[in-house]
């Protein structure tokens, strides 16, 4: 099993290197899906306390919508996308104005908006798991996603529960894409973020692969 | 004057009245109270997983289930309460996803941890007198030793107290 705390710099430049190939695939396909302009940040690759979590990515209280995929195979791991309530909004939003033109129904239920934000999750996450995959030549197969809304400390959980039976560390790539104005008048900016969770003997596979082990 | 003591992830803290504990954002975490309301003393660790079997160094005795409810006893048995007047209340313990068809062990955690924090406290003769567990909403927990309630919060649904 690999010691994360000892994790080199070489490495962990390695592995955002792989956070950078999977949010560009990801971005170009939330460009196609939503027809607009996507930005996105340099990946990072940190290691965390998985007590510590929750601060990392901010306030714990605040309220996140997130996607959750599990892929299976020989890299296995976890990736969420997670996005302020808010922006989640807009990013649903976003995808039923290519649906509906500019007469988007207002009374949508709740469920149909999750459906279409879970659909807007998976897309971002597969082409980003389909790109890693291809970069170091694995097969995998990606399970339905899973969505859910609520406080952002409760999400973490699951991160901290996986890495917390391995160690006290857990290793984030972390990225983030924003999305333009799609029309003019409109200035606002939606950002969520990409978090990879490579299975602890998954981790040593992409090492060995990146040759930096 | 009550003190406010923030238990975070994998902690545990014992303190003496007056004084609120609270825990944020519960998901597949358990908050567990143990209390003395003759002795006014009452602890709370945030559990996160159900048993330390295979970890060799344990940083954080709060963590596991099995440690934490022994370690909560004891600090409070330090402190001056006894055994065989504390109860216990707990919180948490959800499934933040489902994902349908597919058999994910690490997401069912919430469950097993209850499991295994009401095993331990039926083992160590602490009756446990209120729980709100499982679901798959998040629970902010808070618990004042003048009431010796635990309030929940859970998004959407409001506060309800056990």
């Amino acid at each position: 099993m690999l010691d994360l705390s000892s994790f080199n710099n070489l490495q962990l430049d390695a592995i955002r290197e792989v956070g950078n190939i999977g949010t560009g695939n990801a971005a170009t396909a939330l460009s196609k899906l939503l027809a607009c302009m996507i930005d996105m940040d340099v990946p990072r690759a940190d290691l965390v306390s998985i007590y510590s979590l929750s601060e990392y990515y901010g306030d714990p209280d605040s309220v996140v919508a997130a996607v959750f995929v599990r892929s299976f195979g020989e890299f296995g791991c976890s990736l969420i996308f997670i996005q302020e309530e808010e922006d989640a909004d807009l990013m649903v939003n976003l995808l039923l104005k290519q649906q509906f033109g500019d007469s988007v129904p207002t009374d949508l239920d709740p469920e149909m908006k999750d459906s279409a934000l879970t659909e807007v999750g998976n897309i971002i996450l597969s082409s980003f798991l389909n790109a890693v995959n291809m970069l170091i030549g694995t097969q995998h197969q990606i399970s339905v996603p899973g969505v859910a809304r609520d406080m952002l400390a409760s999400i973490l959980d699951v991160v901290a529960s996986i890495f917390g039976q391995m160690g006290d560390m857990a290793l984030v790539i972390n990225t983030q894409l924003r999305v333009g104005a799609s029309s003019q008048n409109e200035e606002r900016v939606i950002s969520g973020n990409i978090v990879m969770l490579p299975d602890p003997d998954a981790l040593e596979l992409l090492l060995r692969k990146l040759q930096v082990l | 004057m009550e003190n406010t003591y923030h238990v975070g992830m994998a902690d545990l803290v014992v303190v003496s009245a007056p004084a609120v504990l609270i825990t944020l954002g519960l998901g597949s975490c358990i908050g567990l109270v143990i209390f003395d309301t003759t002795a006014k003393i009452a602890g709370m660790a945030h559990i996160m997983l159900p048993d330390s079997r295979g970890t060799k160094i344990i940083e954080k005795v709060g963590k596991f289930a099995d440690t934490a409810v022994p370690t909560v006893i004891d600090e409070l048995i330090k402190k001056g309460a006894s055994k065989n007047r504390m109860k216990a209340k707990i919180a948490g313990g959800a499934q933040m996803f489902a994902l349908p068809g597919v058999a994910t062990d690490f997401l069912s955690v919430g469950v097993r941890n209850v499991k295994e924090t009401t095993s331990m406290l039926q083992k160590s003769g602490i009756s446990l007198v209120a729980s709100d567990t499982g679901g798959n909403k998040g629970r902010t927990v808070e618990f004042s030793t003048t009431t010796w309630m635990l309030a929940i919060k859970t998004l959407g649904k409001g506060k309800t107290e056990i």
